[in-house]
């Protein structure tokens, strides 16, 4: 069920977000920005890449960076960022363009937010356009757009309602972690834990990783850490183990479940490794990811568990054109892969895969008759949960019955097993 | 249109050139798995097997070959290897006992092939061969050998040996009949037709075919020979041709077509009717057809299409269309006119799909492509689960059961929001993980 699109022209690794619930943009060197959907056509789906025409973004323009977010409520709307640089010959300047449309109506219609554009001139050479959430004074939270550029300093910029137009403003009143950087930012991730804090953790052009525990309410920065690699990094994603909170409701105790973070980090030529509990250790126990630097670097990463088994599975794509799957198999590519995301392309909840290639843009589905085994499976048990009548339970247990069936027949998907020891 | 992106393949080292034809995908030594066999315009006869990137076998044959095929051409039951030169020499090999060990053949054999290297039966044809089809043409149940030419001659033989006699050097070729065509014939065929016997289908010019009928079959005990002989001025084509025009958009009456015949339909009732054939045009047009010339579909490409094959890609038992393009865009096209198409990156010299044990010791469905610079890259892992693009609610849909379970968990299965909800709930939500 695997569907590519050629590109142009090639994109690289700051190249493609997901917009809106079901859509994904990959944007390419050339100025080209590329939506790709399935479409509901006629009682079938179709996939479609169409080109979207965002306005103010100059023949001559080389795209460095997109990314999108939907605001945070109460405010509604999408919001997209391109960072791009326009090289008229003697001087390359760069821009960031923000596009978000206030219209009421037409605040998702990514055809009319392309047209409403708020240019912003920048000073710097962009690098990653990353977006998060953070806690405003007044209770209310806000989705704000992080800059890295080449000038050793991450950039804010924040909407201002009023205005219906967003403002760069100082980093450090917000995010104080990420003031006095060692060096160019190549990638940074943030992660709202448990406690209102957060995690943020950054990788850097020669090879500081940056990794900081924040209170989210003041924000006064609890504890950092730091480290260095002797590689730029490309990726770094911090994510929980369990994919799913287990409910314990016997237990009230608020200490006694604490969820452990992790740390992937990724570099261009080292091995990749995962720093455990990095919450409360920093990044003091690492697990390396085995052979994952024998593919040329790895330039994107994803957590994300893809066999439904409550764990996570971790993929890494190589410019040596392989995706690695840890605990899972690898699959070969035509071209080096520069991006990862997981959505749901189709509208059914079942998210796919989508990688930027060089070349274009995948998408993997899951095994449909494969997952739709599990979903039944799943909601057979879950009515058997349900229902404790010993009637009603007679004819679940045959039809779960007939499940497990199925399941033994089914062809293991985990072929070429790489188990990450101790994770 | 979904485009795909296969990576999964082996390249096989090839040096030579080749005809378009000079290659076929069969089982050349009798062990149930098929090789890759090619034949190069140097006369030297080439069969791979597995992954190696090397030939298995090398045999040298006379003249510039132009076409290959596997099949049991002798009714032995069991498949010979047949080579044939433009200047008309047929070569028949045996493989079977290069598979086997020494030791299981009989003296008897290892006496008549004293001479691996050699061919184990060579007789002259007449010359100027451009494909060649092995496979029953009049229902007998005995397998003829079918000739095209490039003088737009169509010759068919069978196989005859005295029936005392133990080796092949006794048997030879004798010729059954032969038909004037009024165009280029491109590809032979065999379709059955709408009585479900064998029909004999020739491709011609301008997306048209023709079938040839075996006149012998109705002669009865007439002896074999120049059914109809060539009229000197060539003003009027045989009775025994019968030629078909497809209607629709077609350019240039002159454009090298393209045939396959006998696509199955997967269920075998079905199958024994009507038979499958698609058509394909050098200017783009695609058209799948029944024997009783119902246009199933047409499909109109940009791209100058000239290899035409069927395969199994699903796994269904129904067999695809699959057309390749000078410029490497492969289409694959099912009997809904569901398309996908996949780019080989270089421009293709030959090109042939079918089943083939490259890896893991069995025959799965591959495509293959010659390129221009000395390599045959053969693509192995080709399958699709399906060829429409569809979403996981479509296929629980499918499901017996699945409606009524989604009532008994108080979810209305017609609430596409409330049923993409529970779906990612049970996948990606707080449920207890799934034992397994």
């Amino acid at each position: 069920m695997d569907s590519f699109s050629r590109f142009s022209s090639q994109s690289n690794i700051y190249g493609l977000c997901q917009a809106g619930d079901q859509d994904l943009l990959a944007a390419t060197l050339k100025g080209k920005v590329v939506c790709f959907k399935y479409q509901d056509v006629r009682q079938k789906i179709r996939p479609v890449a169409k080109e979207v025409q965002f306005t103010y973004i100059p023949v001559d323009a080389e795209i460095v960076s997109i990314d999108a977010f939907n605001k945070s409520p109460p405010n509604r709307g999408l919001v997209v960022g391109i960072t791009f640089i326009k090289d008229s010959g003697d001087k390359a300047s760069p821009f960031l363009n923000i596009y978000c449309d206030y219209e009421p109506g037409s605040e998702f219609n990514l055809e009319s937010i392309a047209q409403s554009c708020l240019n912003l001139e920048l000073q710097f050479t962009p690098f990653q356009l990353y977006h998060t959430e953070v806690q405003c004074a007044d209770g209310y939270s806000e989705t704000v757009f992080l800059l890295s550029g080449h000038d050793q300093r991450i950039h804010l910029y924040k909407e201002n309602a009023s205005l219906h137009q967003f403002e760069e403003h100082p980093v450090e009143r917000l995010f104080p972690e990420l003031q006095e950087l060692p060096s160019n930012v190549l990638w940074l991730d943030v992660l709202g834990i448990s406690g209102g804090r957060r995690l943020s953790a950054f990788g850097c052009q020669n090879g500081c990783v940056g990794l900081s525990l924040v209170e989210q309410t003041g924000p006064e920065v609890l504890q950092s850490w730091r480290l260095q690699q002797d590689s730029p990094i490309s990726t770094v994603l911090l994510f929980p183990l369990r994919t799913r909170p287990e409910p314990e409701p016997n237990k009230t105790d608020k200490n006694s479940y604490s969820e452990s973070y992790n740390l992937l980090l990724t570099s261009t030529v080292e091995v990749a490794v995962v720093y455990r509990d990095v919450q409360v250790c920093g990044m003091s126990q690492p697990v390396s990811l085995q052979e994952s630097d024998q593919y040329d670097s790895v330039l994107c990463a994803l957590v994300t568990d893809l066999d439904f088994d409550g764990h996570r599975e971790i993929l890494l794509g190589t410019y040596g054109q392989e995706l690695l799957c840890y605990k899972f198999q690898q699959r070969s590519f035509k071209s080096p892969l520069l991006s990862i995301t997981y959505l749901d392309l189709t509208g059914d909840g079942l998210r796919e895969l989508a990688i930027l290639t060089l070349k274009g843009l995948h998408i993997l589905q899951h095994s449909l008759t494969w997952t739709a085994d599990v979903v039944f499976e799943c909601l057979t048990k879950r009515l058997a949960l349900q229902y404790s009548e010993p009637v009603t339970h007679a004819a679940t247990g045959q039809s779960s019955e007939e499940c497990t069936d199925e399941t033994t027949d089914r062809p293991d998907p985990e072929t070429k097993e790489q188990d990450i020891t101790g994770l | 249109m979904r485009s795909l992106s296969y990576v999964q393949r082996v390249s096989l080292d090839f040096s030579g050139t080749l005809f378009p034809h000079a290659i076929c995908l069969g089982d050349a030594d009798n062990d149930s798995l098929n090789e890759l066999v090619v034949g190069d315009t140097n006369g030297k006869l080439l069969v791979y097997k597995n992954d190696e990137s090397k030939p298995w076998i090398t045999r040298s044959c006379v003249g510039m070959l132009t076409c290959v095929g596997v099949g049991d051409i002798c009714n032995k039951g069991k498949n010979f290897v047949v080579a044939v030169g433009a200047e008309g020499w047929f070569h028949l090999f045996d493989l079977t006992s290069t598979a086997t060990s020494k030791s299981e053949t009989s003296s008897q054999q290892e006496a008549l092939f004293w001479d691996d290297q050699k061919p184990c039966f060579t007789q002259h044809i007449p010359a100027n061969t451009k494909v060649i089809l092995i496979s029953d043409i009049d229902g007998d149940g005995l397998s003829e050998l079918v000739v095209g030419y490039t003088d737009r001659v169509v010759r068919a033989f069978r196989w005859e040996e005295p029936p005392d006699s133990t080796d092949l050097s006794c048997g030879q070729l004798v010729l059954l009949k032969k038909w004037l065509l009024e165009g280029q014939v491109d590809s032979l065929s065999v379709n059955p037709g709408p009585e479900g016997v064998p029909e004999l289908m020739v491709s011609q010019p301008g997306c048209g075919y023709a079938i040839l009928l075996c006149s012998w079959t109705q002669e009865g005990a007439a002896g074999p020979g120049e059914g109809t002989p060539a009229t000197p001025g060539g003003e009027s084509p045989s009775r025994d041709v019968i030629l078909h025009v497809t209607t629709g958009r077609i350019h240039n009456k002159n454009v090298s077509t393209h045939l396959i015949g006998s696509i199955s339909r997967g269920s075998k009732d079905e199958s024994s009717k009507c038979g499958l054939f698609a058509l394909c045009t050098l200017d783009g047009t695609l058209k799948l057809m029944d024997s009783s010339e119902q246009l199933l579909w047409s499909v109109q490409v940009d791209h100058q299409l000239f290899a035409l094959q069927k395969l199994d890609v699903t796994g269904d038992g129904r067999e695809e269309v699959v057309a390749c393009a000078w410029d490497g865009q492969t289409y694959i096209i099912d009997h809904n006119r569901m398309v996908v198409r996949f780019q080989f990156d270089e421009n293709v010299n030959a090109f042939c799909a079918g089943q083939y044990t490259c890896k893991d010791g069995r025959n799965s469905p591959c495509l293959v492509y010659v390129s221009f610079n000395h390599k045959i890259y053969v693509y192995w892992r080709v399958e699709l689960e399906r060829m429409e693009p569809t979403n996981l609610l479509r296929v629980l849909e499918e499901r017996s059961g699945y409606r009524d379970l989604l009532e008994r968990l108080g979810v209305d299965p017609d609430d596409t929001d409330a049923v993409r909800e529970l779906v990612r709930d049970v996948l990606y939500g707080d449920t207890p993980p799934r034992s397994d």
